[in-house]
C-alpha cells in the first residue's frame, strides 16, 4: 500500500504511532521523519522505546495505531513477502553484531548475497572482500566470530548490512561497549559509509558525545513521545528540563533517578506486613 | 484448595497451549519441505552433523544392545531347547523395536537435544532475528533442513542399530554360547519378513524421525532467549521425545503387529 507522504525528502516517516506492551503505553502519538542522506540520532532515556522504535521501523513489530512508511509505502502489516522486500533494502546493525557463529567472517558477509543472490563465486568474492576492505577486516576474512573482539564483530556486521547496498541502515546502540579507539572507529565508519554511499542512516543511542560529532539530525524521545528534535547544535542550545537534564547526564530532573513505586516507608510497613 | 485447583488449570493451559503450539508449527513447516530440496547441500550439512556424528553412539548402542539380548534369550531358549531360533529372536526383537525406539532415544539424547539448543542459542544471541532482517526466513534455512536431516537419519540410524545388535548376537550366541552358525542365518532367513519385520521397522523409524525432529526444532526455536531456557529446551527435547516415542511406539505396535 502506497501512502501520501513526503516520501521525496524523507526515507522514513512515522506517523502518529501509538504503541503499547504489557499494558504499558510505550508511544502516545509518535510522529517523526528520518530524511534521505542523513545521519539521524533517536536519543532518549533507557526504556523510552529506542529499539521498539526500530523494530517497527524494520516490520518486526506492528503498531497498534498510525503508520509507518519505507521509501512512502506502509512497512507493516503486509504480506510477508512484501516485508521482505522492504527488508532486503534495509541493513541492520545489532548492538552484539548478530553474526552467524559457525559462518567465518568472509561467509558471514557474504551470506545475503548467497541468500538472495545467483551472482558467480567470484564476483560474491570480490564484492565480500571490497566491503571488509571498507570496514578494515579485509585480512580477517579466515577469523570465526568467537576469536573477534566486540568493536571487531560489529565491523564485520557492518559489512554484512552494507553488502546488499541498502537505502537505509539502522545502527542499533552501535558504541555500546566499546573502547574509546573501537568507538572513534565506528563513528568514522557510520559518517563514511553514509556518505560516501549516498545511504540513510538510523542511529538509536545515548551516547551524547559520540553523537554530536556523527548525528545531522537528533530526535530526543521521552514519554512516548518526540519531545526535542534538532541538530546537536540546537539541543545543546534547548533549555528545556528534559533535553538539558539528558544532554548533560544531570541525575535530577524530570527522569526521576528512582524507578516510580510507593514511596520507602509505605514499601517497609507493606513488607513487614506481609 | 484453591491455589492447588488454580496451579492445575494453568499447567493444563501452559500444555494446551504448548501442544496447540506445536501443532501450528507442524503444519507450518509443511509448505517449505518441497522448496529445502531445491538447496540439498544445506539438508547434507545436517544429516552430517545429526547423522553421521551419532554413528558411534549408535553402533557401540545396538552391538551391546544386541550381545545382552543373545545372552538373555538364550537362558530361556535352551530350556526349551530352542537355541537355534536365537538368531531370529534376536533379529525380530531388534529389527521391530530395540532398533527403532532405542536408536531414536539415543537419537534424541545425542542429536535432538544439540538441535534445540544451536536453534535456541541462535535465538537467544539475535542470530534469528538478524535472518528476518536480511529478510532469509529462519524456518526455510535453519528449520527445515534439520528437520528433513532428522527425518532421514533416524531410519538409517534405526537399521544401523539393528545391524550391529544382530552382530553382537551373533558373536555372543555362536561364538560364546556355541549356536550354530548356520542355524543362527538361516533361521533369521527364514523367519524375518521383509515387509513385516523390517518394512513395519523403517515404518516406525520414520515416525519417530518426524516426532524428534519436530520437537528438537520447535524447542530450539521456541526457547526463552536466556540461559535456563536454552537448557530447559535441550532438556525438554529429550523428555518430551523419549516419553512420547514409547507411547507411540506401543500405538504403531498395535496397529502393525500381525495378528492385531
Amino acid at each position: 500500500m502506497k501512502l501520501a507522504g513526503n516520501s521525496g525528502t524523507n526515507l522514513v516517516e512515522v506517523q502518529d504511532v501509538r504503541y503499547s506492551r504489557s499494558d504499558r503505553m510505550l508511544f502516545n502519538g509518535l510522529s517523526l521523519d528520518i530524511p534521505r542522506g542523513k545521519v539521524t540520532a533517536v536519543m532518549g532515556p533507557s526504556g523510552t522505546g529506542k529499539t521498539t522504535l526500530l523494530h517497527l521501523i524494520t516490520g518486526q513489530l506492528l503498531p497498534d495505531e498510525g503508520v509507518v512508511l519505507f521509501d512512502g509505502r506502509v512497512v507493516c502489516p503486509c504480506s510477508r513477502r512484501r516485508l521482505y522486500e522492504t527488508r532486503r533494502q534495509i541493513g541492520v546493525l545489532f548492538q552484539n553484531g548478530a553474526l552467524l557463529t559457525n559462518l567465518n567472517v568472509f561467509e558471514n558477509v557474504a551470506f545475503p548475497l548467497r541468500e538472495h543472490t545467483r551472482l558467480p563465486e567470484q564476483l560474491i568474492r570480490q564484492i565480500v572482500l571490497m566491503k571488509l576492505h571498507s570496514v578494515g577486516l579485509r585480512a580477517a576474512w579466515l577469523k570465526m566470530p568467537s576469536q573477534l573482539s566486540g568493536g571487531m564483530a560489529r565491523r564485520v556486521a557492518l559489512a554484512r548490512a552494507l553488502v546488499m547496498d541498502p537505502k537505509l541502515i539502522v545502527y542499533d546502540e552501535p558504541f555500546a561497549g566499546l573502547d574509546p579507539i573501537s568507538t572513534g572507529v565506528i563513528v568514522r565508519l557510520i559518517r563514511q559509509t553514509n556518505d560516501a554511499l549516498g545511504i540513510t542512516s538510523i542511529v538509536v543511542t545515548h551516547d551524547v558525545a559520540e553523537t554530536e560529532m556523527l548525528a545531522d539530525l537528533i530526535y530526543l524521545i521521552s514519554g512516548g513521545k518526540v519531545v526535542a528534535s534538532g541538530t546537536p547544535g540546537e539541543l545543546q542550545n534547548d533549555n528545556s528540563p528534559i533535553v538539558n537534564q539528558f544532554m548533560r547526564g544531570l541525575a535530577d530532573g524530570p527522569v526521576p533517578f528512582h524507578y516510580p513505586g510507593p514511596g520507602y516507608s509505605a514499601q517497609l510497613r507493606a513488607m513487614s506486613r506481609a | 484448595m484453591i491455589t492447588a485447583l488454580r496451579d492445575c488449570w494453568f499447567s493444563f493451559s501452559q500444555f494446551a497451549a504448548t501442544f496447540g503450539g506445536f501443532q501450528m508449527f507442524s503444519f507450518r513447516l509443511l509448505p517449505y519441505l518441497p522448496r529445502a530440496v531445491l538447496r540439498p547441500r544445506l539438508i547434507t550439512e545436517q544429516i552430517y552433523s545429526v547423522g553421521a556424528l551419532s554413528l558411534v553412539l549408535i553402533m557401540f548402542g545396538g552391538l551391546f544392545v544386541g550381545m545382552v539380548l543373545a545372552l538373555q534369550s538364550y537362558n530361556t531358549l535352551v530350556e526349551f531347547g530352542q537355541t537355534d531360533s536365537l538368531g531370529a529372536f534376536a533379529s525380530e526383537a531388534l529389527v521391530r523395536e530395540l532398533g527403532p525406539v532405542v536408536a531414536t532415544l539415543l537419537f534424541a539424547g545425542r542429536a535432538g537435544s544439540a538441535v534445540a539448543s544451536e536453534v535456541g542459542l541462535m535465538r537467544a544471541t539475535d542470530q534469528i532475528a538478524a535472518m528476518e532482517l536480511m529478510a532469509v526466513d529462519p524456518i526455510q534455512r535453519v528449520v527445515v533442513p534439520r528437520f528433513i536431516a532428522g527425518v532421514i537419519s533416524v531410519p538409517l540410524l534405526a537399521a544401523i542399530f539393528s545391524t550391529m545388535g544382530v552382530l553382537g548376537a551373533y558373536l555372543v550366541g555362536v561364538h560364546l554360547l556355541g549356536v550354530d552358525a548356520g542355524a543362527f542365518w538361516s533361521q533369521i532367513q527364514d523367519r524375518v519378513d521383509v515387509y513385516e519385520d523390517i518394512g513395519s521397522g523403517i515404518f516406525k523409524s520414520f515416525v519417530f524421525g518426524v516426532s524428534a525432529s519436530l520437537m528438537g526444532v520447535f524447542e530450539g526455536y521456541y526457547a526463552p532467549p536466556t540461559a535456563a531456557g536454552v537448557s530447559r529446551a535441550a532438556t525438554r527435547t529429550v523428555v518430551i521425545t523419549s516419553v512420547w516415542i514409547l507411547l507411540l511406539d506401543f500405538v504403531l505396535t498395535s496397529f502393525t503387529l500381525p495378528g492385531t
